[in-house]
């Protein structure tokens, strides 16, 4: 026979157990103290199916304790924008290998600004010719990162940054 | 700031709800946005998603998204990811499988990382719901993280739960020992394109059946093949609201209490600190102490 139908779940908790369970928020709000974790977006934008590099990405900051928003594969510039402004990211890092990054990126870059999310962090990563470097940071990419990047360093660069959005 | 944010969120900034969002997540000024969303409207219907890891949660909320916009229904998704409790750190990929629809502001998701068992979490998913039904969306899904035990928080912070199984689960002793199933409202067969999946939903009715049980809807639903939704949702609609009830019973005030209560601990915590330090050294008793602690939390 399975359990009672009426779930006990479904019930309010008793006055007595909510009391009892006053103890608890103690050692939750002590938790808060910490500051809050850097909200970053990494995306790939256009017809680029190369998401080794930003999984890889993705999880070295995970480990170190960011919260990362990965909407996956062949993102539109819209919708790119659309997710760094519905998920309140402080930064976004767009990792290209497909070459087209002095069209796709200065078109996100514009739209950042046409949305209002200047303050947002931009990084890119992948396959970029050094020549092309200066031409990004020129436009407002804070920094690229090329093939064998140590995972750290991208992380370091992120903790000494912190947030432009949340100061 | 909060005041800035606040009215740019009621004059409908999209901008303004995000932050909004970021600050109820990191429980920072949960007092202030109480008092700021109390006297909203609050007529949207929160339906919360769970079931086990790989269920296929995040795609029927994509799909069930996709459903209610092309019947103009507006759509906010909070898509819970796990967080680690090492690093705090999260990995939220629920939007790779959710529709992209970069125009279209009747449709706002947002991805939440979740520590599991933490009660602090449903207080802040609590909030973020009301601030987006505030904001003016007609329906709310709440994706949870993989199953378990937060899933008792997920019905109370829902108008109707759906909990999703699917074929090949294992033999019908396995739907007795899930405790999920009990506090579902409505249960989908996912992934209804898969063999077996007639005999699992037969299996699951049968459980759930049983004379002197009150009726729980059984559903078979394929997002690959896109059947099941009208359904699915004709069956959402026609549940009772939950949250309406417990909006008059006298637990959720205790509830309410308690989450004031935790909040003002959070918010007033340098004050505390000094009468801490007093207790440490004897100058005050326990009582004493609870008594100044009170009058504190009680400002």
């Amino acid at each position: 026979m399975p359990r009672s139908c009426e779930s006990p779940a479904g019930a309010s908790p008793s006055p007595a157990r909510i009391l009892a369970d006053l103890p608890n928020v103690v050692p939750l709000t002590q938790n808060m103290e910490h500051s809050a974790p850097l909200r970053i977006v990494l995306a790939k934008v256009g017809l680029d199916g190369h998401d080794r590099g930003v999984k890889v990405v993705s999880r070295a900051l995970r480990d170190a304790g960011f919260h990362v928003i990965y909407p996956g594969l062949w993102q539109s510039p819209e919708a790119v924008v659309r997710t760094v402004a519905d998920e309140d990211a402080d930064w976004l890092g767009i990792s290209l290998l497909s070459g087209t990054h002095m069209t796709l990126v200065p078109r996100i870059l514009e739209m950042l600004g046409a949305a209002g999310l200047k303050h947002v962090g931009v990084l890119v990563g992948g396959i970029i010719p050094e020549t092309d470097i200066p031409k990004l940071k020129a436009l407002g990419v804070a920094r690229v990162f090329g093939p064998g990047t140590p995972l750290d360093e991208i992380v370091e660069f992120l903790r000494h940054e912190g947030s432009r959005t949340h100061a | 700031m909060l005041d800035e944010i606040v009215a740019r969120y009621r004059a409908g900034d999209r901008l303004a709800l995000a932050r909004l969002l970021t600050l109820i997540a990191r429980g920072e000024e949960l007092e202030a946005v109480h008092a700021a969303l109390a006297s909203a409207s609050n007529k949207a219907l929160v339906v919360a998603i769970t079931g086990s890891a790989g269920v296929g949660k995040s795609t029927l909320v994509g799909r069930l998204a996709e459903h209610l916009r092309a019947g103009n229904k507006t759509v906010a998704v909070l898509a819970c990811d796990p967080q680690s409790p090492l690093t705090g750190g999260a990995l939220l990929g629920d939007r790779v499988r959710m529709p992209s629809r970069p125009e279209d502001a009747g449709l706002y998701i947002r991805s939440v990382a979740a520590t599991s068992g933490n009660q602090a979490l449903a207080e802040h998913l609590e909030l973020m719901t009301r601030a987006l039904a505030a904001f003016g969306f007609d329906v709310i899904l709440l994706e949870t993280v993989g199953a378990g035990q937060g899933d008792t928080a997920a019905r109370s912070l829902s108008d109707v739960l759906v909990v999703l199984v699917q074929p090949e689960s294992g033999d019908e002793l396995q739907w007795e020992k899930a405790g999920l199933l009990e506090v579902a409202d409505v249960v989908v067969v996912h992934k209804a394109d898969m063999a077996g999946a007639e005999r699992t939903q037969a299996q699951v009715k049968e459980l759930l059946g049983l004379p002197g049980c009150r009726p729980i809807p059984v559903l078979a639903v394929s997002s690959t093949k896109n059947t099941g939704f009208d359904e699915l949702w004709a069956t959402i609609s026609a549940q009772p609201r939950r949250l309406d009830a417990a909006a008059s019973d006298a637990g959720s005030l205790l509830r309410r209490a308690q989450q004031i209560l935790a909040e003002r601990f959070h918010d007033r915590a340098t004050s505390l600190a000094p009468l801490v330090e007093r207790w440490k050294r004897h100058e005050v008793d326990e009582t004493q102490a609870a008594d100044e602690l009170l009058s504190v939390l009680s400002r």
